[in-house]
């Protein structure tokens, strides 16, 4: 075979040998990138928030746009990866790829098989999810929760991955629920677990300001947007958070506003301006308290010298 | 009075020099581009061709196309290109040509005067229905019994793998004659991937075929497609069915099966010449059904050199490039052997391993016979050993960059003449002549050579009259 193979190449470049070629120049690559980027979606499905008490069936509307933004989101490159999260009061789970095997669809119109596949699944074990709630008390829902194990689900794939691939993972969190300081630790946790393994967060609020996941986004280099109209949604979606982090810079999108970086104290969960900040281990208090809840530092009661008290002022 | 009728027209003949032949191997925006417009216009009437069509574009098109999907009235020019970052408009100029190219969006005015763009109506419908759902299903999608004798992956990719490397080994030693049949024959020869000898007629491999050898398997699919598709109507079979058929087997799931149901008599033909290239897989002639396998998934994007992503049963590299130019390939397969003889010295051969030398001598064998030293290097790369992947730096350039550098140092060496077509003037009567000419060739950057002391200057050859007819003036005027 070898010998095969030697014999008639020397026989070809025999002929050849005395033609003298020029390099060829190689063409701009055409297309972008070859990387491959994940996008976690997670949708907050929490019953109680504004958005959905005022009118359920709004739900419907983001669930179908975000749905559509996923499989554009697929569309862009044949090795693009999808993960979809449900965000609930009490648990965040995978919607897509779900827990379960993979229904096996047909194509039933001209929609592509594994777009109709993302839309089957996720509308399959959301409707589980819906169907499993039955507390009627009121809960904000886990998002920090959810992103965390968003976090965890792009380290697996990041660890899974063969050698020589460039994975951009990033996560789009949509959500219509209020501000709330409760989760303030666990918020600023996995924002800088964020940052660390270079996941960028994407933030799109349907209702109300969301000061805190701003907060995320500009420290991961995020997009936030508030969007005016629900009716909307899937326009917005497409035109801001379609595109990838590095193609970002070559489009004109919505210039980042001035975040708002209120922290919360540890004893009300409130966002305070000033506050009492323990020497030791940093908590953050509203009022002055002579034992740090946290590290149980004792403090002396400040005298009628404020001077000489440990406490410190800080101006955040 | 200087006399340059002596203008010796001693031109360098070397059209034949710089004819290059190298293996030209077009993407799928190439090929389209190629095609008349009534036939893109009948192709974007399929959902699966927009979506190959849209996943081959640049990042920004595919942008620009999603942002105005859903508008059903002209965009002003101006608004679109508000949209890109003032420091990118370059990108945007390169974006807006390609999508008129393709007619993927066409010019529109609009009430105000104003000159807009518009997604042609047939991509934009057939893209909405792949996404979205909607109009007809493709036509290998009616629902099938669940098959007794149904396929896994690894069987698919053996069988592919299988049926793929007849036809390599074909190339390499045309005596075996076994499991290929005249018609693959026939478009290697159309290819020009293998041409008839002059003496007794047998096909033998061309310089493009070795180029051919070292792409990688995806790369070699859609070159071999193409050339295939090329001969598509003289076998009477219509080019948009086929091209259809071929984009929804790419979009198809490997490990599952398809049905035939619905297919014309023409297509069934297409169906059997792509099983016998191993893009499919079935059973019996009249089985009813077929799978996709690898070969046949994604065949568009040939320009993607990490195709297998995150899957972990996707085929391994086998070669480890070392510091002392030694190349050790773990693999039993004669063609890969055979591959690695193009450019190194083999030295031993193990059952599961052999091991060679790039020499310089071996690298120059290689080049002459019209392989770069970027499809060698490419090559390496392409089938590096996992254990050369490993570590950071590694992963964007797995091989030793001495090697790397070495080879293209050779290939360089190969390289130090450029061929200019030019006019010799000579016999100037006068040095002031000489450097009147000299100047005015200078000037317009038409000047080749020249030489003070013989009175000799070379200029290119379009601007023969140019300078010719200056000349006289010249010299009429003084």
């Amino acid at each position: 075979m070898v010998l095969s193979m030697q014999k008639s190449f020397e026989r070809f470049y025999l002929k050849k040998m005395n033609n003298i070629e020029l390099r060829t120049e190689n063409e701009p690559d055409v297309s972008s990138t070859d990387e491959t980027s994940l996008l976690v979606i997670i949708i907050d499905t929490n019953p109680t928030q504004k958005l959905l008490r005022d009118k359920a069936s709004q739900l419907t509307t983001v669930v179908d746009s975000v749905i559509a933004f996923a499989n554009s989101h697929l569309m862009q490159k044949a090795q693009n990866k999808l993960a979809i999260m449900a965000c609930h009061s009490k648990t965040s789970q995978f919607v897509y790829p779900g827990p379960r095997k993979p229904v096996d669809v047909r194509q039933v119109d001209g929609q592509y098989e594994i777009f109709l596949q993302v839309e089957k699944t996720v509308k399959q074990n959301l409707s589980l999810l819906l169907a499993s709630e039955n507390s009627t008390i009121a809960t904000e829902s886990l998002l920090a929760g959810a992103i965390a194990m968003a976090l965890c689900y792009i380290a697996r794939i990041q660890r899974t991955k063969s050698a020589g691939i460039k994975l951009n993972s990033r996560i789009l969190i949509v959500s219509g629920s209020g501000d709330s300081a409760s989760q303030y630790m666990n918020y600023m946790n996995v924002f800088f677990t964020a940052q660390k393994q270079n996941v960028v967060l994407d933030v799109c609020t349907l209702d109300q300001h969301l000061s805190l996941l701003q907060q995320g986004c500009d420290i991961t280099n995020g997009l936030y947007l508030k969007v005016p109209q629900v009716s909307a949604l899937l326009q917005f979606l497409l035109w801001v958070f379609l595109p990838e982090p590095p193609i970002r810079e070559k489009l004109v999108l919505p210039p980042p506003v001035k975040v708002d970086y209120r922290a919360a104290c540890f004893c009300h969960r409130e966002l305070i301006d000033i506050g009492y900040v323990c020497s030791v281990c940093l908590s953050i208090f509203c009022k002055f308290s002579p034992i740090c809840t946290t590290c149980h530092t004792v403090f002396k009661i400040p005298g009628p010298l404020a001077v000489k008290s440990k406490k410190k002022k800080m101006k955040l | 009075m200087a006399n340059n009728n002596g203008v010796g027209s001693s031109k360098q003949d070397n059209s034949s020099l710089v004819l290059h032949t190298n293996l030209e191997c077009k993407n799928l925006y190439e090929y389209l581009k190629t095609q008349p417009q009534i036939v893109l216009e009948r192709l974007y009437n399929h959902p699966a061709i927009c979506l190959a069509v849209y996943r081959e574009l640049p990042e920004l098109a595919r942008q620009y196309v999603i942002r105005i999907l859903f508008v059903e009235q002209p965009v002003p020019q101006a608004v679109v290109a508000s949209w890109g970052s003032q420091a990118f408009s370059k990108d945007h100029h390169y974006v807006t040509k390609i999508l008129t190219e393709l007619n993927v969006w066409i010019e529109d005015s609009l009430p105000g005067g104003l000159i807009g763009w518009m997604l042609s109506a047939t991509f934009k419908r057939n893209l909405k229905s792949a996404l979205l759902g909607g109009g007809k299903p493709w036509n290998m999608s009616s629902a099938l019994e669940p098959d007794k004798n149904a396929r896994d992956a690894n069987f698919l990719d053996s069988y592919s793998s299988e049926r793929w490397e007849c036809v390599l080994h074909y190339m390499v030693g045309s005596q075996q004659q076994e499991g290929i049949s005249a018609d693959a024959v026939r478009i290697l020869l159309h290819a020009g991937l293998m041409k008839r000898d002059e003496e007794d007629g047998s096909p033998v491999i061309t310089r493009q075929g070795f180029q051919f050898l070292l792409l990688d398997r995806h790369a070699q699919v859609w070159h071999f497609l193409l050339q295939y598709l090329d001969t598509v109507q003289q076998r009477g079979l219509d080019l948009v069915e086929c091209l259809t058929f071929l984009f929804q087997l790419s979009f198809s799931t490997l490990g599952k099966d398809y049905s035939t149901e619905g297919m014309s008599p023409g297509l069934l033909i297409f169906l059997q010449h792509l099983r016998e290239f191993g893009l499919v897989y079935q059973r019996k002639r009249k089985a009813g059904r077929f799978y996709p396998t690898r070969l046949a998934l994604n065949i568009t994007s040939s320009h993607n050199k990490n195709i297998p992503v995150l899957e972990e049963d996707s085929p391994k590299g086998y070669i480890i490039v070392e510091t002392n130019y030694r190349v050790y390939a773990y693999t039993d397969s004669n063609l890969q052997v055979a591959l690695i003889a193009l450019f190194t010295e083999l030295m031993y051969r193990f059952p599961n391993l052999v091991v060679g030398v790039i020499t310089r001598d071996s690298i120059r064998q290689a080049l002459r016979g019209g392989i770069t030293a970027d499809q060698i290097i490419g090559y390496l790369k392409q089938h590096a050993h996992h254990q050369m992947l490993s570590g950071a730096i590694a992963v964007k350039n797995p091989l030793p960059p001495t090697v790397v550098d070495q080879i293209k140092l050779w290939e360089l060496e190969r390289n130090r003449l450029i061929y200019h077509e030019g006019v010799l003037y000579s016999q100037f009567l006068s040095q002031a002549d000489f450097n009147v000419l000299k100047e005015y060739a200078q000037s317009n950057g038409v000047l080749i050579w020249c030489n003070k002391e013989k009175r000799t200057l070379v200029i290119q050859k379009n601007a023969h009259d140019d300078v010719k007819k200056f000349w006289k003036k010249y010299s009429k005027g003084s």
